[in-house]
């Protein structure tokens, strides 16, 4: 870092050389449109800018960590996924329909797009799935970790009478992509709704 | 840490279908399965597929005869989830580390929370040592341990919470330690717990021709439950009356499955 800014997750800063400054930023820094939109989808993210010059690390509860970079693209990462990007990214939050719902993390996601690098965290060693249009993919909700634009995601469910009288298979819900692009899913599976029935 | 570029030229760690591999692990905590036909899996441990495969509740209809022929008991099954179709699955168990082997013509006994999945070669019985699983016969199965797996041949004595299994050799026993039970420090540590203790004062012990599986740490899984066993004499753990796994308020599935609805 020389004289840059990085956003990072409030907190995850585990040590650093050289000369630092750390800024809570309200909002993710989205100004108070963003703050808005955060408080009302419920997608908040506890930001810090760091600006300096040196070397920084980060580190949350020693997930692992998987670098993107991202050239003008848009990244789709769940908030509570996504340590820190580059000060050059922007972020937003987008509505990702029904499927938050089941995966318990509501029903809005977080965007990153711009040119810079993302840091993702995931429990376990992302994976990362490439989906062309012969070869669609299905992920479990909740080892959902990020996926890259030019995807198209739907909701797909298994839900039967058998589901109701609590002889589901464990797998009733998942998020079918389409299109061309990656998708990180992550070796573990967050807490769902859907991964009881 | 691994860098990736987001589109165009795939880096190292890019999976598609072709580069996935053919039942073997991705990475250490995942495992990829070259499903083209059935394999058992325990619920809630698909992460992500590829391809056409339904997933289904076990103990009905046209699964009936799998579960005859793969399951203990039908009141028991409910736990498992038959995947049937074509195409790659990642399996993975909130990031313990999994691996697969190979039984031919064999036996396993396996704690029941490691178990992931296996092909219907393999049938699943209940171990009569309460928590525990055992398979027979041919084919892969998939299991988690909390950081790799050893293989030890007996004679072994092993620490109870590193034991995730053993195979073809006679199920264990315990020992103590005799310097530590025996004499007056012995009987006041057992009543008053004073006089310290190394917390490896109790082993079990193999003997035998076969394998055992130890994990490398001592934290257990959380045990999967294994289903209750009749209340008979001669039964062990018979009569501790635990009842099956946990159902939704007004859920008819042990009904459903002891009468074949």
């Amino acid at each position: 870092m020389s004289g840059d800014g990085v956003k990072a997750k409030n907190g995850a800063m585990i040590a650093y050389d050289g000369r630092m400054a750390f800024k809570k930023m309200s909002g993710g820094g989205e100004g108070l449109r963003g703050m808005v939109t955060r408080r009302l989808t419920g997608e908040q993210m506890e930001v810090m800018e760091v600006k300096g010059h040196g070397t920084c690390w980060f580190a949350d509860r020693a997930s692992e960590i998987s670098l993107v970079s991202l050239n003008g693209q848009k990244l789709y990462v769940e908030a509570s996924n996504l340590l820190c990007t580059d000060g050059g990214l922007r972020t937003g939050t987008s509505f990702t329909g029904l499927r938050g719902g089941a995966q318990g993390n509501g029903l809005f996601t977080t965007t990153v797009e711009g040119t810079g690098q993302a840091a993702l965290l995931s429990d376990g060693p992302a994976v990362v799935l490439r989906v062309s249009e012969q070869y669609p993919l299905q992920v479990d909700p909740g080892a959902y970790v990020a996926h890259t634009h030019g995807l198209r995601q739907s909701f797909q469910s298994g839900v039967n009478f058998r589901t109701l009288i609590g002889e589901g298979s464990g797998e009733a819900f998942q998020i079918r992509f389409e299109g061309e692009g990656l998708v990180y899913v992550q070796p573990s599976e967050r807490n769902t709704v859907g991964g009881d029935v | 840490m691994s860098t990736h570029p987001v589109q165009g030229h795939g880096g190292p760690d890019v999976h598609d279908p072709h580069t996935l591999p053919s039942d073997d692990n991705v990475n250490p905590y995942t495992f990829c399965v070259d499903l083209d036909g059935q394999w058992f899996l325990q619920k809630g441990k698909m992460i992500a597929y590829y391809g056409r495969i339904d997933f289904d509740g076990i103990g009905h209809g046209r699964f009936d005869r799998l579960v005859a022929g793969n399951f203990h008991s039908p009141l028991h099954a409910s736990d498992w989830v038959v995947a049937e179709g074509r195409g790659k699955m990642l399996l993975a168990d909130r990031a313990f580390d999994v691996n697969s082997y190979d039984l031919e013509e064999g036996n396993l006994t396996i704690r029941s929370g490691n178990l992931l999945a296996f092909q219907p070669g393999l049938s699943l019985k209940q171990s009569i040592i309460p928590g525990f699983l055992t398979l027979i016969g041919t084919g892969k199965f998939v299991a988690a341990s909390n950081g790799p797996v050893v293989f030890a041949e007996p004679p072994v004595r092993v620490d109870p919470q590193a034991l995730v299994g053993w195979a073809d050799c006679p199920s264990p026993c315990h020992h103590y330690d005799h310097q530590y039970l025996r004499g007056v420090m012995g009987g006041l540590r057992a009543m008053t717990g004073i006089g310290g203790a190394s917390g490896e004062e109790h082993q079990f012990e193999f003997v035998g021709a076969g394998q055992v599986l130890i994990q490398s740490s001592e934290q257990l899984m959380p045990v999967a439950e294994t289903g209750a066993v009749p209340q008979q004499a001669g039964v062990p753990g018979g009569g501790a009356g635990q009842h099956g796994v946990p159902q939704l308020p007004g859920s008819l599935g042990d009904l459903q499955r002891r009468f074949g609805l």
